[in-house]
């Protein structure tokens, strides 16, 4: 049984894009999955698919062995929070403070409002340099700190697959390190990742499998075991 | 002619589709109170405080020199008009009946359903809603459900803070600032309101408060990606909230009046 499986799927095209059409993809667990796509937009698009965020025109989206409706979107809210997402979408909600956005899941599933952050997540706001700014709101951030704030969200929230699009943009270049680290602990944790990078470098040292988008086909191919360790 | 029956047709119809969405969308708020789910209910308690905080509390300081205003406006023009014959039981009519419900659901929709929408319209632009669903929290349960219960619950708040100081101060400012004759005034009031009126006024305020929030929510959820659409969605919201306050309106005097 595949961890998360899309089967005949058919997408409209976004943006400049041409979309998708009648393609099959499945991830299982220790899968590390580069896309490699001329338009930007059309691996966007795919990574909003494996994240439920856009429906197919055709197609049956299978996560965990079963098959989900994306139209009854209630009962998709369980599924999504074991998604994590990291793209140039990805949003803080602008009326809570990054302390209260880092929480929310916690506000919402365990009925807590205390303000504690658990102790992975204080450190990763250390590494990150957002501890003097956690009680701020987002507009008072620059977007690099929004977006560290966002990959701490997500890296945080126990998720069964990883999705990223473009996180040397999102961690920062001054911080590849911190990216390669980050890189290291989730694939030592077996987590599945599928992620859209422009730098060579990621995709050759982490990925064992790689997702050709072109002309609204995409072609799914394996390349070998992933080595961990700094670059 | 066969195209403006044309037209006058499909506008029926947009208009018929619209009014059936919006009940769709206001069911599927109620059905989180129906179903009490017990996720996110310390949340949705915090969001409702506070949502009472801006549109209730936070209105009070413009709200009551209004309702000053206003009082005193209406007893004055009834008490030259009437010759003192039943104007107390004539500024009871108007205000808590009519006027009352309405400047409230007026103040309510500048202040407050503008408010919602404009951030429900910046929520889904920029994929903050997307977020949430994301976290797993349902986006009717956490933004919706909050707002339809904060705001109504402000709106009957305000409605009772409007009738009793349009009344009890409007009757101050004219028996301090002239010289009509308001002995009897207070005693016609107290004689001239029935339950009945406080209730209906109460009922008005519920559906006015449903009416504004649902139409607020739905005119900010139904943008979809241009941030040029905020304004319009915005001003649509507004216009059409205050069109429906005023058929409720119609019709509940109408139910209970005639």
């Amino acid at each position: 049984m595949h961890l998360l499986q899309l089967n005949n799927y058919t997408l409209a095209a976004q943006g400049s894009g041409d979309g998708l059409s009648g393609f099959s993809f499945s991830l299982d667990k220790g899968d590390v999955c580069a896309i490699e796509s001329a338009n930007p937009d059309d691996a966007q698009l795919f990574l909003r698919a494996l994240a439920t965020l856009v429906h197919p025109l055709k197609g049956t989206y299978v996560f965990k062995g079963h098959p989900h409706d994306l139209k009854k979107y209630g009962e998709m809210l369980g599924y999504k929070k074991q998604i994590g997402y990291v793209a140039r979408d990805a949003a803080l909600i602008s009326n809570m403070s990054i302390r209260q956005n880092l929480l929310l899941q916690r506000y919402y599933y365990e009925n807590r409002l205390d303000i504690d952050l658990e102790p992975e997540a204080l450190s990763l706001c250390g590494d990150f340099g957002l501890m003097e700014k956690l009680d701020r709101r987002p507009s008072e951030l620059n977007t690099m700190e929004i977006q560290a704030a966002i990959v701490i969200r997500e890296l945080t929230k126990r998720a069964d697959v990883m999705l990223l699009s473009q996180p040397e943009d999102f961690i920062g270049h001054a911080k590849f390190d911190l990216l390669v680290t980050l890189f290291n602990q989730l694939i030592t944790a077996r987590l599945p990742i599928v992620f859209l990078s422009y730098d060579q470098r990621l995709v050759e040292r982490f990925a064992n499998r790689k997702v050709m988008i072109n002309n609204g086909s995409l072609t799914a191919m394996t390349t070998g075991p992933p080595t961990q360790g700094p670059l | 002619m066969i195209r403006v029956i044309g037209y006058i047709g499909r506008k029926a119809i947009d208009s018929c589709t619209h009014l059936l969405d919006l009940f769709a969308f206001l069911y599927r708020i109620f059905a989180q109170v129906r179903d009490r789910p017990r996720e996110g209910r310390v949340l949705v308690g915090r969001i409702i405080i506070q949502q009472l905080y801006f549109t209730a509390v936070e209105a009070l300081p413009i709200l009551m020199p209004i309702a000053l205003l206003v009082g005193s406006m209406v007893i004055i023009q009834f008490a030259k008009l009437s010759g003192q014959y039943d104007f107390g039981r004539i500024s009871v009519l108007l205000i808590i009946r009519e006027i009352g419900p309405i400047i409230t659901a007026l103040l309510v929709i500048l202040r407050s359903s503008t408010a919602v929408t404009i951030e429900i319209s910046y929520m889904r632009v920029l994929h903050e809603l997307d977020a949430m669903e994301m976290a797993g929290l349902d986006p009717i349960r956490v933004v919706c459900l909050p707002r339809l219960i904060g705001i109504t619950s402000a709106m009957v708040g305000l409605f009772v803070v409007f009738d009793l100081v349009s009344i009890l101060g409007g009757y101050a400012i004219v028996w301090m600032v002239t010289d009509i004759p308001m002995s009897n005034f207070l005693f016609q009031i107290a004689k001239a309101i029935k339950l009945a009126d406080i209730g209906v006024g109460l009922l008005k305020a519920v559906l006015f408060g449903v009416a504004i929030t649902g139409t607020s929510l739905y005119r900010g959820f139904e943008m979809k990606h241009q941030i040029t659409e905020v304004p319009v969605a915005t001003s649509r919201s507004a216009v059409e909230g205050f069109l429906y306050c005023l058929v409720i309106n119609v019709l509940i005097s109408i139910v209970f009046y005639l």
